[in-house]
């Protein structure tokens, strides 16, 4: 299949050259056409959209910047965009000699491209694939980006391009750094510390902040508080273990345990949660919380006015309704809540800090027990750093490479009182080196197909953002994981396990900016119940759409439009989708008039393309050009007006009818007449995505009410009434576009750089394959990591 | 030149140096102007703010008058010997401080910065950012110090430095292990630190080395990429270097009048001693330029838990610190906190004798060094109207002998800028400064 596919494109390039040699001349034929056309536009005079065709570059094979404007000149051509309407349009013989002539002149620079550009740039670990690299090699929790600087995004928004991931000698101290604090944490000195064991039974607490009423029966206003004020660790694994049992109430979710460790310093509160736990269950159960104490805020020896370290026990969930007030006549009373489930905590334990032995695990799985450490130092000490080195490296390492590492080790050996502390440091060495920080492929001045355990480091940081398991190394060092039958049994795998849910967030986050989300600021003036804690909410709702698509083999086009949802309990009522409870992500299929379903009408895209109390056409509109369809519209020249905010008249106009007497004006027309409709029909949803008939306007000290209005006309007189028919629009007319956009997202997140050119033909071969697979994600990555994009470096 | 400069080293220390030390000051000798310094110093809770025309308006903090037409109240009257070198300035404050609790501004005098209840995360302070300028130049970066000690917790600070991240910088407080860091063979941190930059030195040098065969090895592009990796670690192993030197470097020696001085045993039941031995401290550590930041929070907001809280008793006093600011406007309050804020600017005093009486360049020590002197409280409580002393730097350009009050809405950062900018740390703007405060400069 693939072998043929490549044939085909060798032919087409071949026949695309042969026209090239035979067919139009640019100066003769090609010139003319444009400075009769277009030239008026897109001349010395003016650059509309930033283009100037009478100079542009006819070298495209030295002039990639060129290349790409030609082709977006086809582009516009093809798709009958220029020249725009009332304008004098080609004849079908020009338009075949200009379309004739950009085809064959990309296609030559595109194969002549082939062998020098289309790259993957040698790569940094971004934050996340270092902080998951770290931990999964060290085994430490620990926060390893602390000190990072921020990672730069690619102009497509990836944050795993190598071209922009920069290297700084800051950031580069960080990471030794990071290095020791980690290492200073596993490798240990010294003998066992003190232990310390603790079983509290009752909510007691001298001197604590709050009017929370302490108690074992936990509601929404009582907490289960204990103390431990001066035997307790700084360092290490500690576990709390909590015994409870529950009482659970119809209609209505499950608690929610939280636990929390920190302290009071004076007036404030400083604590730490572990996740929440849903308690789905009466019968009695004891449930295990491990965490570095390091991690959790810790009181100052001697210098706190509440000395001690807290446990602190809570039921979270809420079912949103007022809060109770305090009983009068005691204070910390509150009346029961009969509707509300509780959790009644029998126990908590805190025991830290807790190891299986000394030295414990972390530390013996690099020093691992061997009488060789006694009776032949140097050979232990090759054999340590040769596992570690092997591991961080994602490869077998060189002798020559462990006896360089050795080498230092020796020269600082003497500096250091034990071995431990050396090892700290020759450890840290390691963990500086190129070989760790990068993705770190050599590779000629030709491209080549790339090494077994290339592909498995590869594979693992597309999919799980961290670096290859067992099993894929075991793979690649057999020589097998390049495999076809192999790798689709991988990428399965991969996605199966839930780390994949790295590549889900990460991806879907950079791909759709749901991280705009938190950008946002909900006016509380239009929506005073609203709950910031919804928005993480919202973001998962859409991670977890993903999800479901991949997980069930369905196709991509529910992105468009669904008739399920993925909701839990606070996003359904949010939603006003009853019979809902528990905080778990699940399908909820929809009734045929519920205008849920697909992104459009998830509250992560239409909260984040708002202002926060009230929609935002435009940014909407943008948000669908850019992100579903791979059109952006190009941003606003630099004198454009903006809308009159300050005429009265004008702002109680709703924003609909702002734009179209924005429209009005020629300056803006030409591009919001492609832009705003593709907002328009989003109206009917307000700021935090709920439905709406009506628009709330604050004027004065009230509010004021326009009728929504959410039809209007696409390009190409497209009419579009409201967002179902956006929704059924985009799905039979415009799934092409949208397939290509994903594809073209995934590939470029699967590869790390910023596809070219060179790589359309691919692209377009990939995206074919998605729709004859019914737009199957899976399918698709599947198709991705086997391409020849995945694999050549 | 460089015979010049090192008799002016010579004569600005007063001491005599091994030769080791000179041929490595040799760098730093040869600029042609003395060291800029920066120091600031805290006390906790504010000042008692009488009215002029009551029976204790003498207790007032604030001088009466304006401009250079003052005259010190009995409270900081201490200064009146250095009222040439020193410079009062009213209204100031830290706008985001005004947000935050009452007792919660200790941690924020240095840095302007907003402490949210939920994270308690703070920022840079001015003496860490001056600190970072100066970092190749001396032997130490800054010498933060407390009288608790440590760092305290969140909103009851006991350190006023913060690094870059926001993280408090643990403070000194213990007058002999600070003089064994500064000038004695170095304490046991130091010395792990020290084994610790010496392995990175050796590390850096090695990935030099292994990177030459490795970039062979790459294409084009990648190489661009690991060039700009090695340039990084290149930069650290100059730094690391820079660092290293001094390690070779011996200690400056103190002369036998500078050691009859100090009273290494002096320890925070005896405040006097205790405080003046900590400036002595800073004095010696700008003499012999082994630094050229200091902070010293005297007092803090800590209350019961700190220990600089009872200094008031211990002197003779009938309250802690914070219940003789509480009761300042109580019956004989303001003349009791007054006498305690008289105390406090007597030893102010004592540290501007040492530092003006050391020649150094075509002034002193202390023309050298900007010394901030103050509180985040007004009144306790009040995160508004600090009560500040500014002193010193005239070489820096600093104008003094006025009482200077500044509206409301000045923030303090203001007054921050000018002073980096002074010490020669180029700074447009910090946190929320709104401009300079030219006034202390004409």
């Amino acid at each position: 299949m693939a072998v043929r596919n490549f044939a085909a494109l060798l032919i087409a390039f071949l026949v695309a050259r042969a026209v090239a040699s035979a067919g139009p001349d640019f100066q003769k034929d090609v010139l003319p056409v444009l400075k009769s056309h277009c030239v008026s536009c897109h001349g010395e005079q003016q650059q509309k959209s930033g283009i100037r065709l009478d100079n542009l570059s006819t070298d495209l094979i030295n002039d990639r910047a060129a290349a790409e404007d030609w082709q977006e000149v086809l582009n516009v051509l093809n798709s009958g965009q220029m020249p725009p309407e009332g304008e004098a349009q080609l004849t079908a013989e020009q338009h075949q000699t200009v379309t004739t002539w950009i085809s064959a002149t990309v296609a030559q620079a595109i194969e002549a491209g082939r062998e020098t550009s289309g790259r993957v740039v040698l790569r940094r670990l971004n934050r996340l694939e270092y902080q998951n690299t770290m931990f999964d090699l060290l085994g430490l929790e620990m926060d390893y980006t602390r000190d990072l600087p921020p990672d730069s995004v690619s102009a497509d928004g990836f944050a795993n391009d190598g071209s922009a991931l920069r290297m700084s000698a800051m950031q580069l101290e960080y990471y030794l750094d990071s290095a020791r604090r980690a290492l200073d944490r596993i490798i240990v000195t010294g003998a066992a510390p003190e232990v310390f064991d603790y079983e509290f039974t009752e909510s007691k607490i001298d001197n604590w902040l709050g009017n929370a009423q302490r108690t074992t029966r936990l509601g929404r206003q009582q907490e289960f508080l204990c103390k431990m004020t001066d035997k307790y660790p700084e360092v290490g694994e500690f576990l709390v273990r909590v015994r409870l049992s529950a009482e659970l109430k119809p209609e209505v979710g499950y608690p929610l345990l939280e636990v929390s460790v920190g302290y009071q310093p004076d007036t404030e509160i400083l604590m730490s949660d572990f996740e929440l736990v849903e308690i789905r269950s009466v019968e009695e159960q004891t449930l295990e919380f491990r965490g570095r104490i390091e991690n959790f805020p810790l009181p100052v020896r001697g210098q706190g006015k509440f000395p001690g370290l807290v446990v602190r026990v809570r039921n979270r969930y809420t079912d949103g309704s007022p809060l109770p007030k305090e009983q009068t006549d005691q204070q910390r009373d509150y009346p029961d809540e009969p509707h509300l489930p509780t959790v009644t905590v029998k126990t908590v334990e805190f025991h830290g800090p807790v190891f299986d032995q000394w030295p414990p695990s972390l530390h013996r799985r690099i020093l691992f027990d061997s009488d060789q450490r006694q009776s032949d130092e140097a050979g232990y000490v090759a054999e340590v750093l040769r596992r570690f080195m092997t591991r961080a490296f994602r490869r077998p390492v060189l002798e020559s490479e462990v006896a360089r590492m050795v080498d230092f080790h020796n020269s600082i050996r003497g500096e250091f009182p034990t071995l431990e502390e050396t090892l700290r440091e020759s450890l840290a060495m390691v963990l500086i080196q190129p070989d760790f920080l990068y993705h770190l492929e050599p590779a000629g001045s030709t491209k080549r197909h790339i090494e077994n355990f290339e592909l498995a480091s590869r594979l693992s940081y597309f999919l799980w953002s961290t670096m290859p398991d067992e099993t894929l190394i075991a793979l690649a060092g057999k020589g097998v994981l390049s495999e076809p039958g192999v790798l689709a049994g991988e990428v399965d795998r991969l996605l199966a396990d839930p780390r994949a849910t790295r590549f889900v967030k990460t991806f879907t986050e950079q791909w759709l900016h749901l991280d705009y989300v938190d950008r946002v600021a909900v006016d509380r003036e239009y929506y005073p119940a609203f709950e910031d804690s919804l928005k993480q909410h919202m973001r998962h709702e859409t991670e977890e759409f993903f999800a479901e698509l991949i997980r069930s083999d369905l196709s991509a086009l529910n992105l468009l439009s669904s008739t399920f949802v993925m909701v839990n309990e606070p996003l359904a009522r949010h939603y006003g989708i009853s019979g809902v409870f528990g905080s778990q992500f699940r399908r909820v299929e929809l009734s045929a008039d519920a205008h849920r379903g697909g992104l459009l009408s998830q509250g992560s895209i239409l909260l984040s393309n708002s202002t926060g109390a009230d929609s935002h056409v435009v940014r909407r509109a943008v948000w669908i050009r850019d992100r579903l369809l791979n059109d952006p519209p190009s941003p606003p020249p630099p004198d454009t007006p903006p809308l009159d905010k300050t005429n009265p008249e004008f702002a109680s106009l709703s924003v609909r009818e702002q734009l179209e007497i924005h429209r009005q004006r020629e300056a803006c027309a030409s591009c919001h007449r492609g832009i705003d409709p593709w907002g328009i029909a989003l109206e009917n949803y307000d700021a935090v995505g709920n439905w709406r008939s009506e628009i709330r306007r604050k004027v004065g000290g009230g509010f004021q009410t326009i009728p929504v209005k959410a039809s209007d006309l696409l390009p190409g007189d497209q009419k579009i009434d409201g967002v179902d028919s956006l929704k059924e629009y985009l799905r039979t007319q415009r799934a092409n576009e949208f397939a290509q956009s994903l594809v073209t997202r995934l590939a470029t997140y699967a590869v790390g750089r910023r596809l070219e050119l060179t790589d359309q033909a691919t692209i377009d071969r990939l995206t074919k394959e998605f729709a004859a697979d019914e737009y199957q994600i899976r399918g698709l990555i599947r198709n991705v990591v086997t391409s020849d994009l995945f694999l050549t470096k | 030149m460089i015979t010049l400069d090192r008799r002016r080293f010579l004569l600005g220390t007063g001491v005599s140096l091994g030769l080791p030390w000179l041929e490595c000051m040799g760098e730093d000798a040869r600029q042609t102007e003395p060291a800029k310094r920066l120091c600031a110093m805290y006390f906790g809770f504010g000042v008692g703010l009488p009215s002029a025309d009551s029976a204790e308006g003498m207790w007032h903090w604030f001088p009466r008058g304006e401009g250079r037409d003052f005259t010190f109240t009995e409270v900081l009257k201490p200064l009146e010997p250095h009222r040439a070198n020193v410079t009062v300035l009213g209204g100031l404050s830290h706008p985001n401080g005004r947000r935050m609790g009452g007792h919660d501004t200790a941690d924020t005098f240095l840095t302007a910065s907003f402490l949210n209840n939920r994270f308690l995360q703070n920022t840079v302070s001015i003496d860490q950012l001056a600190a970072r300028a100066f970092e190749d130049k001396t032997r130490f970066t800054s010498l933060v110090l407390s009288t608790d000690g440590g760092v305290g917790e969140p909103t009851r600070s006991s350190t006023l430095s913060y690094d870059d991240k926001g993280r408090p910088v643990p403070a000194l407080h213990q007058p002999q292990q600070i003089f064994d860091r500064f000038f004695g063979a170095g304490d046991a941190d130091l010395v792990a630190s020290q084994r610790r930059m010496k392995s990175t030195s050796g590390m850096l040098d090695r990935v030099l080395e292994d990177s030459r065969s490795l970039r062979g090895r790459l294409g084009t592009q990648d190489r661009e990429k690991l060039d700009e990796y090695l340039e990084s670690v290149r930069q650290i192993e100059e730094r690391v270097q820079r660092s290293q030197r001094w390690i070779d470097i011996p200690r400056p020696e103190l002369s036998d009048e500078d050691r009859k001085i100090l009273k290494l045993d002096a320890d925070d039941e005896a405040p006097k001693e205790f405080i003046r031995t900590m400036y002595d401290l800073i004095y010696l550590a700008f003499r012999t330029d082994s630094t050229r930041v200091a902070t010293y929070q005297i007092t803090n907001m800590a209350d019961c838990s700190s220990k600089a809280a009872r200094f008031p008793q211990l002197e003779g006093f009938k309250k802690t610190l914070h219940s003789l600011a509480h009761d300042w406007n109580k019956p004989g309050g303001a003349e009791e906190l007054g006498r305690w804020d008289q105390f406090m600017a007597q030893q102010l005093a004592y540290f501007l004798d040492r530092l003006s009486g050391a020649r150094e360049g075509n002034g002193s020590v202390l023309d050298n060094t900007i010394v901030l002197y103050g509180s985040s409280n007004s009144n306790t409580h009040e995160n508004m109207n600090y009560p500040l002393v500014l002193a010193g730097g005239r070489e820096l350009g600093f104008q003094h002998g006025r009482f200077l009050k500044f509206p409301e809405q000045v923030p303090l950062s203001n007054l921050f800028v000018t002073m980096l900018n002074r010490i020669g740390v180029p700074t447009d703007s910090f946190v929320d400064s709104t401009g300079e405060i030219s006034e202390v400069t004409v």
